[in-house]
């Protein structure tokens, strides 16, 4: 039999300390291919909400914008905040591997009020709109596609606010920033769908 | 008492889902004071709250978040291991970041639903087995026929493809566990919840979920509240198969043993990169379409009110592109099992390796190109059906490479037909009737004529019963020795296979026939010319329903007193059969290397991989070679 070459091994120590070393068999790291596939799996969920914003604009014809206009002005400034606020989440990143905990622990903050600023503003907009998810489908979609990228924005937040707690009790530094990376990573996608958002919602 | 509710468990849970719905009823009742609603409490209102939040509380008091808060809070957190592995039975009932432990936690739970879901099949059969009504009113019986499908297909046949995997693949790969065991212990604790939240709809007013399981809008818009129930526990099960996915993807990019390239790896782990990579893409789509369900339901938007410029069509649109690829999503990992099997049982490599993994990706690309399909007598624009009748045709062929690749390896192996190869050469036959009926069904004219009939019934139950559920069957019989150590009883396996076999047959072939003559779907009562063949129909599924009892008697009776099998009962190569079974608590001492194919059978001397503690030379043999021992190649 071409198995019995093979040596079973079967004395094996049950009191064995932890697991044998993982081969590590390609250069990305786990953590970071992680929320890469989770942020794959993000961007289809807006995909199937802008395939119900392009249907009820495109197929359905409903009226766009709804109610008497967006206040694309608001939006672009809100844009600027979160396009700045990835600038500053870059610069966190830098200053962990270059171990400086002063500029990582400004940047930290300055990102999370950069984004805390937008969901502010965003929220004040949903109440000066003058109409609701009620009103009519455009509305629904409306609410729908920047109501779920604010969600995100909340969720990035938190992500954020974990690095925080962390760089402030001392525990991020060159050798030790996934725990900042990772989160990193999930903010500039939250950035650059706000960017996609902004476009086909208040510009196009 | 009170050191047990601080200790993650049942007792925390139980005091958590306490505090959620408590803490849901201050929520609602806040909020609509607040924003002066009347009435201040609305009881669906924190229904529709509680089944999205105590979830959470549930999960957070078995366990599941511990170890990222104390990591969220900042403090230094170490993996003592101390929820690895199972040491007794009691284990299997926690928080576990075992491997192998989650495992059969999937298999044991996706069975239990499966049973229920059986279950219920059968009361729909009762129902049927004569024109007029026999035990249950309409709305019931749509509730019945909505959750058997709802549990089969999001609580059965998808996870335990995630649990056969998840119990084998890390074995396979040479990895002492998953990329990311503590979310898969929290993706495995999600599925219990999404089900008993789909069986709890019955005790809601108005009924269980009624809709089908693909609970087209504006019907689940409009339903009674039992849909809710549906809608969100969609959400559970589609976020636990999301994180397995990811974690598989991640395990078999990043820690493969040394020596297993992509085209190394067993054809088991191809069929779960292709499906994972389904998961991640497509899952995400059924979740938007029950986020907007909800959004309808409880807050009032108008995605699905035509009054509102809403458009009813975009519900299937989204709801099939992930629906479409599902039905990958619950074959592709049974094509990988096949694979196994029939190499290891017909004693030859599987035939056209590379292509069986290319056709998997294809599947994978195509599967994307032919949701309307499901859609050819909605009303949708008549141009888009052309495309896809085309498209649905062109995926048949990577499935038949696949299929004739199948037979190929059977050609002049040295077939033992045991249990699973059963299963196997089973699955081969039942799932080509179910893709001839699918091309069938592709075709725009016949279509049209057979849409919403039995023949669609028959369809799916060939590929998801004969398909599927074979390819489950045959895994769990394969890989039983490896994870009890014990040998199942080979009379009532191959009892099990034959009464299964036969009377899936006598149950859904006739279905093509009064289908055709136009006996419509969904519908609790029926012409009375069907009625013979109704009669027989609902005879043979109780067959199939006891069969099940038998293959249930015989694992558990196997796991307890079945003779020891030895760690490598099949003579199989694959690495999950070089350790002992079942695998020690960390899989390896070491990790082996690879050093060769998978499925070299009839090779002399061909190894798949080595373990450190003892190095063979490997032996290096030409493809081709003859060889003298082997009775495939002496012709």
């Amino acid at each position: 039999m071409e198995a019995a070459s093979i040596p079973t091994p079967t004395t094996h120590d049950d009191h064995h300390h932890g697991p044998p070393i993982a081969n590590q068999s390609s250069r990305v790291n786990s953590e970071v291919l992680g929320i890469l596939l989770f942020i794959i799996s993000e961007i289809m969920l807006f995909g199937a909400f802008f395939a119900a914003y392009f249907f009820i604009r495109v197929v359905s014809a409903d009226g766009w914008p709804p109610g008497e206009g967006l206040p694309v002005a608001v939006a672009g400034i809100n844009c600027a905040i979160l396009l700045s606020s990835s600038v500053t989440m870059h610069w966190t990143d830098v200053s962990a591997k270059r171990d400086n905990q002063m500029a990582m622990r400004i940047g930290i903050v300055t990102t999370f009020l950069l984004g805390l600023t937008f969901l502010f503003i965003q929220i004040n907009e949903y109440l000066h709109l003058g109409f609701t998810p009620k009103t009519s489908a455009s509305a629904s979609v409306f609410f729908g596609l920047t109501g779920l990228h604010g969600a995100h924005v909340l969720i990035g937040l938190l992500l954020l606010w974990m690095s925080a707690v962390r760089i402030f009790k001392g525990k991020v530094g060159p050798d030790h920033h996934r725990g900042l990376e990772v989160p990193g990573i999930y903010w500039h996608f939250v950035d650059a769908m706000w960017i996609v958002v902004f476009t086909t919602i208040y510009v196009l | 008492m009170a050191a047990k509710i601080r200790q993650p468990g049942w007792y925390r849970a139980l005091a958590y889902s306490i505090l959620g719905v408590l803490f849901c009823l201050g929520l609602s009742t806040g909020l609509r004071a607040a924003f002066a609603v009347d009435p201040v409490y609305d009881g669906e209102s924190v229904l529709q709250i509680s089944l999205l939040t105590v979830p959470l509380f549930f999960l957070g008091g078995i366990g599941c978040f511990d170890y990222w808060l104390r990591w969220a809070s900042g403090r230094t957190v170490v993996d003592d291991h101390a929820d690895h592995g199972a040491k007794s039975w009691r284990d299997y009932f926690k928080v576990n970041t075992d491997h192998k432990v989650i495992g059969i936690q999937y298999i044991c739970t996706s069975f239990f639903f499966m049973f229920i879901g059986g279950l219920m099949a059968m009361l729909v059969r009762a129902e049927l087995a004569a024109p007029g009504r026999q035990f249950v009113d309409p709305n019931t019986y749509n509730g019945i026929f909505s959750v058997h499908a709802t549990l089969l297909i999001f609580l059965f046949v998808i996870p335990v493809f995630a649990g056969i995997a998840n119990y084998v693949l890390p074995l396979m790969i040479g990895a002492p566990d998953m990329a990311f065991p503590r979310l898969n212990a929290l993706s495995f604790w999600m599925l219990p919840v999404a089900g008993v939240m789909m069986l709890l709809s019955f005790l809601a007013p108005g009924g269980s979920f009624a809709a089908g399981w693909t609970a087209y809008a504006p019907l689940s818009v409009d339903a009674p509240i039992g849909q809710a129930f549906f809608t969100i526990a969609v959400q559970f099960a589609g976020a636990s198969s999301i994180a397995t996915a990811l974690n598989f993807l991640v395990t078999i990019i990043t820690m493969r043993a040394p020596g297993m390239t992509f085209f190394r790896m067993p054809l088991l782990v191809w069929a779960n990169f292709s499906t994972s990579l389904l998961v991640v893409i497509a899952t995400p789509f059924i979740a938007a379409s029950q986020f907007m369900v909800i959004l309808d339901r409880a807050l009032g938007f108008n995605f699905f009110n035509p009054a509102g410029g809403g458009d009813v069509l975009m519900y299937q649109h989204v709801f099939w592109f992930y629906s479409h690829p599902a039905v990958y999503i619950m074959m592709l990992p049974g094509f990988g099992i096949i694979s196994e099997v029939l190499a290891t049982r017909s004693r030859k490599p599987v035939f056209g390796y590379r292509m069986m993994a290319f056709s998997l990706l294809a599947i994978v690309l195509l599967g994307f190109t032919v949701w309307a399909h499901h859609m050819f007598v909605s009303g949708m624009s008549d141009w888009i059906r052309i495309p896809m009748m085309i498209t649905t045709a062109i995926i048949a062929i990577p499935t038949g490479i696949k299929i004739f690749s199948w037979i190929a390896t059977l050609w002049r192996g040295v077939l033992k037909m045991d249990t699973p190869m059963l299963f196997a050469i089973g699955f081969i036959a039942m799932f080509t009737l179910g893709g001839i009926s699918g091309v069938m069904l592709a075709m725009v004219p016949l279509d049209i004529h057979v849409s919403d009939t039995y023949f669609i019934v028959a369809h799916i139950h060939y590929v998801l019963f004969g398909g599927s559920l074979f390819t489950i069957y045959a895994g769990i019989y394969f890989w039983f020795p490896k994870m009890t150590g014990r040998m199942f009883n080979e009379r009532l396996g191959k009892l099990h296979f034959w009464l299964t076999f036969i009377f899936f047959n006598v149950t859904f072939a006739p279905m093509h026939l009064i289908g055709v003559q136009g006996m419509p779907r969904r519908v609790s009562d029926y012409a009375d010319q069907f009625a013979t063949w109704n009669l027989i129909i609902s005879v043979a599924s109780f067959v199939v329903g006891l069969s099940t009892l038998i293959f249930l008697y015989n694992m558990i009776i196997s796991w307890r007193t079945g003779p020891k099998a030895g760690s490598n009962p099949w003579n199989s190569l694959t690495i999950e059969w070089q350790v002992s079974s079942p695998p020690p608590i960390f899989n390896f001492d070491a990790i082996p290397s690879v050093v060769g194919g998978p499925y070299e059978y009839g090779v002399p001397g061909a190894v798949h991989a080595v373990f450190d503690d003892a190095k063979p030379e490997p032996v290096a043999v030409a493809a081709g070679a003859s060889a003298d021992a082997s009775p495939e190649e002496t012709d």
